[in-house]
């Protein structure tokens, strides 16, 4: 009797493996794999990256689909994995991606990120004056700051940027460091709450929480905008060409600029984007950013 | 001083007690005879307040035992059969926690770091019989007789009134066990720390019964016969055996 | 005025110390700014969002989470078992081999433990991109090594006799191996391994919120955002799977002699066990729709030897360690001095059963999660992260604690009570004392765990090693990777043999043999 079951519980996992062989080569047909990297609520960017899927596949005629991707790195290595075809990058994510995997094409950005800004906002309690130049950034030494994502190109690595350049670095801050809050409303929350005296975040996140009435004004404001700088904007893999046929790369990004709002669908989409439209993207408007990340360590 | 009426205690098959009277009085030595599996455990438990009678009433002195504070319980002092020492605490400790009826938690708490002066705990370790030189000794390290007379020094660093011990010698050899027995009925000679009153020993060997003043039988969870040493005669013993 | 001595049952009280300076740090930076936050995730907790995306996302997330889980929970124990055989002397001193060759196995065997699954899902992402599989071999490889350091330690702590009267009467090594050792070790087994399912459970869930799928992932992203509603419906079905699941166990825990007595059961336990995770692994493929679910190596560009140096050189690694190891300890305080500390002011059967409800939320809500939390009460400093990691792990430890004590008999509690002791000290005295060597034992367990999973938290306090190797990776700076987790993990390897002598001290100090389900942590 032991024996028997000896023998079935030796052979259970060779049927097993066994097993998966068919299960494993089944996949054959091309799919157009798209993320985003996680800088929302995911319950939003399931609906919006449904719904951008649907059009996609409506224009291309390919089968489209949204994995969720769940931190700023992991969007990164899933591109350059060959995991994700398309991406919705910040800049910092956008450029580290690209060094991975030469060849990859900058394909479109929102009407707002070629000129994208940041904004520090600070507790009232803080006594913190909205700060006139840069160079009154040097007001913030000595306070608790945060930023959001330690990834995020608004949240983390332009604020840092303008913060060094006017002389003020990470070990002036209380306690000698900034937080990591995690996200940019996560950000919001603490400095709100007076954790933090200071913090940095995406504007635009800002400005739809004002919008959301999620901003208590009377403990929270902004003391300056940070100077405009290039942020999201997709990613496309080299091969896709060579996977979907000849063309299809440019046939994407049209696809992507011909979005506008005469269109129930797509203007659903670009308001979700929190964007009048699509534009074409320079790659030369990442320059800065590489050069920023270098310096701060964060690009090797 | 100690008054059960009408206790019954159900078992799973049988009762263990059932209908139990009895009264106790300042200064009696009492022997609690029968076989084992008598109800003489249950019947200690039920007198120290550790078992709650699912009939009658445990009163002392007056008072119903469940409803009195447990500072006021402190006056039933128990010796355990299987003892019950903390393993894990040295002999000083372990004599100390027979006062923590009188002591509060931050007290509890300092004799768990050997902070509590030791001349009573050694007062009550040399009255129980023990060498000065074993306070410190883990309970581990300590022999069955050892750990008897440590448990004994615990109960005399109680200062009970009321004594119940369970089978306190049926461990124990012949010599031993007249000597404990003595300890704690109080002819020890040289004694000078407060002693109970009135005890209530259960045994299950009736040749000592010499040492006590009432003698009680009890087999099925029923008293059988509740008399002075000197009217107790064989025939009763021998009946509460067979 | 005497000397201090520390006994047992003390030593289970002293790391409660530690919440003096803790909680000094802690309400001095106190604030009642986040309150509205706060309060609004309380009350979210009772209207938990039940529409049917947000249900329905919550579910697939959940089903990602169990199948990786169980599909890691049982390769882990299948590994787990092998190499614990393999690494145990009786085993090598079966077939004559040297001792050394058993220890040998073991000390290589160590190291795929002494980093934490989540540091190990977050280098493997980076090999293998997103995969469901990532999170399961994350799990399985420390897993693995785990089981088979208790396996090999059981088996070597086993009375041998029998196993050498069987190979005086010439039996084969093997057979003979399985029949001497077979019958005891197997509950032993049978315990280990639903406690490690335990265990799969929250790891799949905190590998979630470090990104790589499942519950975890919602609950991150929709807290981080602080769509609280929306979290607290992830949560609240994740507290039903791991209740009950924890239900399940311990009712099998103790039963389990009753059910082991039966020797065939365990047999046909096993592939059961093997057809039901073959399931949950078709499940997992299916679950993560969309994904791709082949899981192959993409090169990684190697740092140089030069490179490594200089980031050796660069990394202010002595701040880094002292800030692991305060975190370490101070965590470890809370976890530990708590849980008794709590049962003995509070003893009452009401008060008991109020703290276990208390530990049963402290375990569901994952470090990172409450950290953010508490950083909404009391300014950011690295006591936030303790505090986080402590209140997750006094979950752990509490509901041990209280297992045990509900597993021991009352009757030194009530001679204690019959001196006349208060509730406190009679606690105190005639339960936690029995108690304490065995708690004392998996405290010095747990403290070794929570070096590792000093990690989880140090995100918030942007402190310690576990920070810095998030954001090295995040950087894609390998150099910097490497240093770190080499010296992550022999730190967690010097700890494990200091928590590993301090456990055995423990456990031998009483003579009795403690209750099965503590013995082998």
């Amino acid at each position: 009797m032991i024996r028997n079951n000896l023998k079935i519980f030796l052979l259970t996992p060779v049927i097993t493996s066994l097993s998966i062989q068919p299960f494993a080569t089944a996949q054959s047909q091309e799919t157009l794999f798209i993320g985003a990297i996680p800088d929302q609520n995911p319950e939003k960017l399931n609906r919006l990256y449904n719904l951008l899927s649907n059009e996609l596949n409506k224009q291309l005629k390919v089968p489209v689909k949204y994995v969720k991707v769940t931190n700023y790195p992991a969007a990164v290595t899933a591109f350059r994995t060959g995991s994700l075809d398309l991406v919705w990058f910040g800049g910092l994510t956008g450029v580290q991606a690209r060094l991975q995997k030469p060849g990859s094409k900058v394909i479109a950005q929102r009407n707002i990120d070629k000129k994208f800004r940041s904004v520090f906002i600070a507790n009232t309690r803080s006594r913190l004056q909205p700060i006139k130049n840069q160079a009154g950034l040097k007001a913030l030494k000595g306070k608790r700051f945060t930023f959001g994502s330690e990834s995020s190109t608004s949240g983390r690595l332009m604020p840092q940027f303008y913060l060094q350049q006017s002389g003020v670095l990470i070990k002036d801050f209380a306690g000698k460091r900034a937080g990591f809050s995690g996200s940019h409303d996560a950000t919001l929350a603490l400095v709100q709450s007076g954790s933090y005296e200071v913090g940095a975040l995406n504007e635009q996140v800002w400005k739809v929480n004002i919008l959301r009435k999620r901003v208590n004004e009377s403990r929270v404001k902004v003391i300056w905008r940070t100077p405009p700088y290039a942020d999201y904007h997709w990613l496309a893999q080299p091969n896709l060409d060579k996977r979907f046929g000849k063309g299809f790369t440019s046939s994407l990004q049209k696809a992507l600029l011909s979005f506008n709002k005469q269109s129930k669908s797509q203007e659903k989409i670009l308001e979700l984007f929190g964007a009048e439209k699509f534009i074409p993207a320079d790659v030369k408007q990442y320059k800065a950013i590489e050069k920023i990340g270098r310096q701060l360590g964060k690009i090797k | 001083m100690l008054e059960l009426t009408g206790v019954r205690v159900l078992g799973i098959s049988t009762d263990r007690l059932k209908n139990v009277e009895l009264s106790v009085g300042n200064g009696e030595k009492i022997a609690l005879l029968g076989p084992s599996g008598a109800g003489k455990t249950t019947l200690i438990s039920v007198a120290n307040g550790s078992l709650k009678p699912h009939e009658g009433n445990v009163l002392w002195h007056g008072k119903d035992l469940s409803r009195i504070s447990s500072r006021h319980r402190a006056a039933i002092g128990t010796l355990w059969q299987e003892l019950r020492l903390i393993e894990e605490l040295n002999v000083s400790q372990n004599v100390n926690a027979g006062a923590l009826g009188r002591h509060n938690l931050i007290w509890a708490i300092r004799n768990l770091m050997g902070l509590i002066d030791s001349k009573e705990s050694l007062t009550c370790l040399e009255a129980a019989g023990l060498n000065k030189e074993m306070i410190d000794l883990p309970i581990k390290e300590l022999s069955g007789g050892q750990r008897q007379r440590v448990a004994i020094a615990r109960l005399f660093r109680q200062r009970a009134q009321l004594l119940l011990a369970d089978e306190p010698i049926s461990n124990l050899d012949p010599n031993l066990s007249n000597k404990i027995l003595k300890l704690l009925i109080g002819k020890e000679n040289d004694i000078t720390i407060q002693i109970p009153e009135s005890v209530i020993i259960s045994l299950h060997r009736p040749d000592l019964i010499r040492y006590f003043t009432r003698i009680i039988g009890i087999k099925k969870g029923e008293i059988i016969f509740d008399l002075p040493t000197e009217k107790v005669n064989s025939s009763e013993i021998s009946w509460l055996y067979k | 005025m005497r000397k201090i001595q520390f006994s047992p049952p003390l030593l289970t009280l002293l790391p409660g110390l530690t919440l003096l300076p803790v909680l000094f740090i802690f309400l001095k930076g106190i604030h009642n700014g986040g309150l509205s936050i706060f309060s609004s995730f309380i009350e979210a907790s009772f209207h938990p969002a039940l529409d049917a995306i947000v249900l329905g996302s919550s579910w697939r997330g959940l089903r990602v989470t169990i199948a990786t889980a169980l599909v890691s929970w049982s390769i882990s124990t299948f590994i787990g078992l092998i190499l614990g055989i393999f690494s145990s002397s009786i085993f090598w001193k079966t077939f004559n081999a040297p001792s050394w060759a058993a220890s040998i196995t073991r000390r290589i065997l160590a190291i795929p433990r002494s980093i934490h699954e989540i540091l190990w899902g977050l280098l493997l992402l980076q090999g293998f991109g997103l995969s469901p599989w990532v999170a399961v071999v994350a799990i399985v490889i420390p897993y693995s090594s785990l089981v088979a350091r208790v396996l090999s330690n059981q088996l070597d702590a086993l009375d041998h006799r029998a196993l050498i009267a069987i190979n005086q009467i010439g039996a084969k090594p093997f057979p003979g191996l399985i029949t001497a050792l077979g019958p005891p070790i197997i509950p032993i087994i049978a315990s280990y391994s639903g406690y490690r399912l335990e265990c799969a459970l929250r790891s799949a869930t905190l590998l979630g919120i470090f990104g790589l799928g499942g519950i975890g992932t919602d609950l991150q992203l929709t807290f981080q955002s602080l769509e609280f509603n929306e979290m607290w419906t992830g949560l609240w079905m994740l507290g039903l799977v791991m209740f009950s699941l924890e239900l399940v166990l311990s009712w099998c825990r103790k039963n389990l002699y009753r059910i082991t007595k039966k020797y065939q059961f365990s047999f046909i336990l096993i592939p059961l066990t093997l057809t039901f995770t073959t399931f949950c692994f078709f499940w997992l493929k299916e679950s993560e729709i969309g994904a791709i679910t082949n899981f192959e190596w993409h090169n990684l560009s190697l740092p140089t030897l030069v490179e490594i140096e200089s980031a050796f050189k660069e990394l202010p690694l002595l701040t880094l360690i002292g800030s692991t190891l305060i975190l370490t300890f101070l965590s470890a305080g809370i976890a530990i001095g708590i849980p008794p500390l709590g049962l003995m002011l509070f003893p009452s059967r009401l008060e008991v059963n109020i703290q276990s409800i208390i530990w049963g939320i402290l375990r569901l809500i994952p470090p990172p999660l409450s950290s953010l939390l508490l950083l909404l009460f009391s300014n950011p400093s690295f006591v936030v992260a303790a505090i986080a990691l402590g209140l997750h792990n006094i979950g752990i430890m509490g509901r041990l604690l209280k297992e045990g004590i509900d597993n021991q008999t009352d009757r030194k509690w009530h001679a204690m009570k019959a001196t006349g002791a208060g509730p406190s000290a009679s606690w105190l005295y005639g339960y936690m004392s029995s108690q304490s060597p065995s708690y004392l034992a998996y405290a010095s367990y747990r403290t070794d765990v929570l070096l590792r999973e000093t990690a989880v938290v140090g995100l918030i306090g942007g402190t310690g090693l576990g920070w810095q190797l998030i954001e090295s990776l995040s950087s894609f700076n390998w150099a910097e990777v490497t240093v770190l987790i080499i010296l992550y993990s022999s730190i967690t390897l010097v700890g494990e043999s200091i928590s590993d002598y301090l456990s055995q001290f423990w456990m031998s100090y009483t003579t009795k043999k403690s209750t099965a389900s503590h013995s082998f942590f």
